[in-house]
């Protein structure tokens, strides 16, 4: 835009001289061109890797492999342990239960809605961690499993707290989140089991779409953007 | 510096205030500090106050460390009641004192001196120095449960028994900030999570602490998962019949991705690979589960093991490798030819006994079922004869080695002008392998041998180098090694220069041969003998003599020992030798087997052994014993040459001298029954004579006589020489008879001594003297009568003593007469005495007679036995 303005005023002061604004216009459309090169040349050179964040980057995406991971198999242990018709429990509505869809449009906005609806899940998982301790046997492998998801879960909302300042750390700090989650009342056995289908069902679904995110991320979050004016 | 000093009594004198109410003490002294902890290598101060009395001052108190008194110079002294010592601690001082004590001799100090001493027990120690080489690991125990992840570390710097170091293994969580710790006074660990922390940072640190200071480790910072060691992969291996060379590997993981991503590597060996062989790394990467091993032998069993470890951390922690998993690649024709050779055995005659022989082709691929081999004896290069294919089927046990089998295919007779071309092929179940053709030449040196050919052992084996032949290059080659009992060969490219054989056995000779191969056609061989390893000799040699043993040397021989019982190349014979205690010994080259023995002791016993040694060690054979001769064969043969040339000159000269020698011992006596006597004299004809004394003394020369003529002829000539030195003194004929008749004594005495004695006795002790005038008895008379002359001894004494015994010689005589045997000549010579002795006898009978004796009765006997001839 500057190299444009540079160059009507150039013109301007040609202005009467016929014989030489042919070659004046030359000189200016090729400096104009010239300038944006140099902005974006600039530009291009500035942007450079950030070897903290990548690596943090790759650290969250691994970990958020392995929460989703473990939620599966958490999922798949419930559903087993929980007998006959299980497969029906999960289809039951359930109200008060985290989105397991992540909003926002920048990549700090979908990391902040990530980070604040897995501190969403993570009161939900030990509901149902507490409700299965009295369905199931202490020897039972899903409780040990719940245990190690929640554990999981906690230790992903922290590195991706990290990554997020590694990332953006011009950005203000990810905040928890915003008030008090809201866990559902004394329920039945069949409630309690349909409840703790629903939450892991849906914290599975949450944490694909975590994993799903942060790969999106590689090649795109961590780069550094420095300016360099060299030319001004 | 006065409110530095003023400070710690103030606090000395606020503790003492303090024991002093809490108790009812009542010690003037009080030290500071109490319950010290002294680094080692520091000086240590201590400080001595007086209170709650005036009795001391501060001169009065003195210091002692243990048992001993410090020296003043050490002190400083604060103020009339304060005194200060200082110590340097060089060493471990713990659980000593250190008294402050009084020396004042008042009587209140003696009399209440436990008031005036206090001591501090000392803690000296070294401040802790830090750990180092700190490393952790975690152990899998079965899917994603690890074990507690322990650490170690290496302790540095000293420690005393009373100032001990903690060590506090801190193990943070770096996102979370979260730490979780554990103490120990060991040089490891270990820290439990409630679910392992999987992708999240760790902080791992080491604190060592002690009274004397703390001091931390080196941090580590890793990802949770770098320190896990996870479990080795299953492993399955797959065989394809329609892959005779490949083999399919797939594995599971030990631990889901999502936790620790893996790479793996793998290795694999065949029974004939010499050891493992590793699959490249960057071959396999960490999303890959299988892996197709290729290239390998048909029909060989290999075994597969496969480990993994951390793709993120290159410096991480390899599983162990999984079990191994043991598969058989599929069979396949024979790939490669059968190995054809063959050995000669010479019968003596022109005719070369060959025998055509085969082992397996090295790509055999199966089992080899039969050779199909051809033979054509060729004559002047071409073939002029074939047999046409003949199949030798091979029937072996599962235990023999296939590799090592050797087959037999022909045995043929050639002439040594005849070449022979052979062709064979090995087949197994599924087709026939390649063919090998090799021709054996009548005349190999048409091809000439390699050059500078070596063989020495290398583990076991033989290392067979050569130079290739100059000029032309053969196309192969074959090394052959042979010992008494086993043959094998190989086969070496045309490129090689050296060979290794093959295990082989120690102590064992090896002739190995080279054999260059031009177009398939057997050069001429180079040879030598090698040993893998070398040992002294199963035996020693047997020595014997050589012949008989001198009087000062021996001969030695004895025979090699055989190639079987050698064991090594004999480097020398040591022959050993013993005489009593001192043993020799006598080194000879191992090509001699024998020796001559010298400067060796006459008539002495000797041992002697041979000892037979190769490098490795010797061995003395068996002992063999001989005496050496007193005299040499020489000095006997002389003393015997120079015996029989003189009996032989004595001989000589008496044939030579035979008649004056005859006429010497034998002088010629009158025969006297070719004699006659006219005229006897009356008195004496047939008159038996009284034995008399002198009689006595003839049967004794008699006795002699006779003896000398049984036994001793030759004594015949020296006794007679004797009597004829009487006889010719005495006038005597020289007979016996004379002698025996003058006189026992001289008869007894007669020997050259006692004739000496008789010589000088004769005068005095003279018996009697026979002249004899007259021829003896029986002879012939002269025609002249002859008158015998007797003449009788002047000396009577022996005679009288004879004569007062005569009953006794005469029992004597009688006695010993009739022991002798009946003699002819000699006794008629006696008995047929002259005249002359007749006559004596006469007048010794009428002498006896006149005495009243009845002397016939006692002498018949006599006559009886020696009838006059």
């Amino acid at each position: 835009m500057i190299s444009l303005q540079f160059a009507r005023e150039i013109e301007g002061r040609m202005n009467g001289h016929v014989e030489n604004m042919h070659f004046k216009q030359s000189i200016a459309t090729l400096l104009s061109f010239l300038l944006l090169m140099g902005v974006h040349s600039t530009r291009t050179v500035g942007a450079s890797r950030n070897p903290a964040c990548k690596t943090s980057l790759q650290r969250t995406f691994r970990l958020a492999k392995l929460v989703q991971f473990e939620a599966s198999n958490v999922f798949k242990t419930y559903k087993e342990s929980q007998g006959e018709g299980s497969e029906f429990l999960c289809k039951a509505p359930v109200n008060n239960i985290p989105d397991p869809n992540i909003h926002g449009l920048e990549a700090s906005e979908r990391i902040s809605s990530i980070y604040t609806q897995l501190q969403s899940f993570i009161p939900h998982l030990k509901r149902v961690y507490e409700q299965q301790k009295d369905l199931q046997l202490p020897s039972s492998p899903l409780l040990s499993k719940l245990l190690g998801v929640s554990d999981k879960s906690w230790d992903l909302t922290l590195t991706i707290n990290d990554f997020y300042c590694h990332a953006f750390p011009n950005l203000p700090p990810l905040e928890p989140a915003g008030g008090p989650t809201t866990l559902p009342p004394p329920l039945n056995v069949f409630q309690q089991k349909v409840y703790g289908c629903v939450v892991l069902k849906t914290y599975k679904e949450f944490l694909t779409n975590v994993s799903k995110e942060f790969k999106s991320f590689k090649g795109k979050v961590c780069r550094r953007r420095m300016r360099k004016n060299a030319m001004f | 510096m006065g409110y530095v000093s003023a400070l710690p009594l103030c606090a000395l004198l606020f503790f003492a205030c303090g024991i002093l109410a809490d108790t009812n003490f009542q010690s003037h002294l009080l030290m500071f500090p109490q319950n010290p902890v002294i680094e080692i290598g520091t000086n240590f101060t201590a400080t001595c106050l007086i209170f709650n009395t005036t009795e001391v001052t501060a001169d009065d108190l003195y210091w002692k460390l243990s048992d001993v008194n410090i020296p003043r110079e050490q002190y400083r002294k604060i103020n009339n009641s304060a005194v200060s010592v200082t110590v340097p601690i060089t060493r471990d001082r713990s659980m000593e004192w250190l008294f402050c004590l009084c020396n004042k001799k008042s009587n209140y100090v003696i009399l209440n001196k436990g008031k005036f001493m206090h001591g501090l027990s000392l803690r000296t120690g070294y401040r802790p120095e830090k750990p180092q080489n700190l490393s952790c690991i975690s152990f899998q125990r079965k899917d994603a449960f690890l074990s507690p992840l322990q650490c170690r570390w290496e302790t540095t710097g000293r420690q005393t028994p009373h100032v001990p170091v903690t060590f506090t293994l801190k193990v943070m969580q770096v996102v979370s900030a979260k730490t979780i710790s554990n103490s120990t006074k060991a040089s490891w660990a270990q820290v439990e999570f409630e679910s392992y922390p999987f992708h999240t940072e760790l902080e791992i640190w080491v604190e060592a602490v002690n009274d004397l200071g703390a001091v931390e480790s080196e941090h580590l910072r890793k990802e949770a998962q770098h320190f896990v060691k996870t479990n080795p992969p299953e492993v399955k291996v797959l065989s394809e019949k329609s892959f005779p060379t490949s083999l399919l590997l797939n594995w599971t993981t030990p631990i889901p991705s999502p936790y620790i991503r893996l790479t793996y590597q793998i290795r694999f060996c065949s029974p004939k690979s010499p050891g493992w062989s590793h699959v490249p790394l960057s071959d396999i990467n960490d999303k890959m589960n299988s892996y197709r091993l290729q290239d390998l032998r048909a029909y060989t069993p290999y075994t597969v093991q496969v480990r993994c470890s951390d793709v993120d951390n290159p410096h991480g922690y390899w599983s162990e490798w999984s079990r191994n998993v043991t598969m058989m690649t599929p069979g396949d024709k024979p790939s490669s030819p059968p190995k054809l050779w063959r050995t000669v055995v010479q019968n003596g005659t022109r005719e070369r006994l060959v025998q055509i022989i085969c082992k397996d082709p090295e790509f055999s691929n199966e089992k080899i079922t039969r050779f199909d081999v051809k033979v054509q004896k060729l004559k002047d290069g071409a073939s002029n004869q074939s047999e046409g294919w003949k199949s030798v089927f091979v029937n072996r046990s599962e235990a023999e080695d296939a590799e090592r089998s050797i087959t037999l295919l022909e045995q043929i007779s050639l002439s040594d002008l005849q070449s022979v071309r052979v062709s064979a092929v090995a087949f197994n179940s599924l087709g026939p392998s390649p063919m090998t053709t090799l021709t054996f030449l009548d005349k190999p040196q048409d091809n000439p041998p390699v050059e500078e050919m070596e063989v020495w052992p290398h583990e076991g084996q033989l290392m067979v180098e050569w130079k290739p032949p100059r000029g032309r290059l053969p196309s192969e080659y074959v090394v052959e090694w042979l010992s008494d009992d086993s043959l094998d060969w190989r086969r070496a490219s045309k490129s090689s220069k050296h060979m290794l054989t093959g295990k082989l056995e120690p102590f064992v000779c090896y002739t190995v041969s080279i054999y260059p191969i031009y177009s398939k056609k057997v050069g001429k061989p180079v040879q030598t003998l090698a040993y893998v390893e070398q040992g002294a000799p199963k035996q020693g040699p047997f020595v014997k003599l050589d012949g008989e043993p001198r009087h000062n040397e021996a001969s030695l021989v004895w025979e090699e020992i055989p190639p079987r019982f050698r064991r090594g190349f004999i480097t020398n014979y040591t022959v050993y030798y013993k005489l009593g205690e001192e043993t020799r010994a006598v080194s000879v080259p191992a090509n001699s087997t024998s020796l001559k023995l010298e400067s060796l002791t006459r008539n002495s016993h000797y041992e002697v052994w041979v000892q037979a040694s190769t490098v490795a060690g010797s061995t003395n054979g068996s002992t063999h014993s001989f005496i050496t001769m007193k005299y040499a064969p020489e000095i006997i043969e002389a003393i015997s040459l120079g015996a029989g040339l003189t009996i032989l000159v004595v001989f000589l000269i008496c044939i030579y001298k035979k008649d004056t020698i005859m006429k010497r011992l034998w002088p010629r006596v009158p025969d006297g029954r070719q004699s006659s006597i006219g005229t006897w004299s009356p008195d004496c004809s047939l008159k038996v004579e009284p034995p008399k004394e002198s009689c006595v003394s003839g049967i004794s020369v008699l006795v002699s006589m006779c003896e000398s003529q049984n036994g001793f002829e030759e004594d015949k000539a020296s006794l007679s020489l004797r009597k004829d030195k009487y006889t010719s003194e005495e006038h005597s004929s020289g007979i016996g008879g004379s002698s025996c008749m003058s006189s026992p004594r001289q008869s007894v005495s007669d020997s050259d001594e006692g004739a000496d004695i008789a010589d000088t006795t004769a005068s005095t002790v003279q018996y009697s003297s026979v002249v004899a005038s007259s021829a003896y008895k029986g002879q012939t008379p002269a025609s002249q009568p002859q008158h015998s002359v007797f003449s009788r001894s002047e000396s009577t004494q022996p005679l009288l003593d004879s004569e007062e015994h005569m009953d006794m010689f005469v029992q004597e005589a009688s006695g010993r007469f009739e022991r002798l045997p009946p003699h002819d000549n000699t006794c008629s010579e006696v008995f047929s005495a002259p005249d002359e002795e007749q006559l004596d006898c006469c007048q010794e009978a009428d002498d006896l007679q006149a005495d009243g004796q009845p002397a016939p009765s006692s002498y018949m006997p006599q006559l009886g036995g020696y009838k006059p001839q």
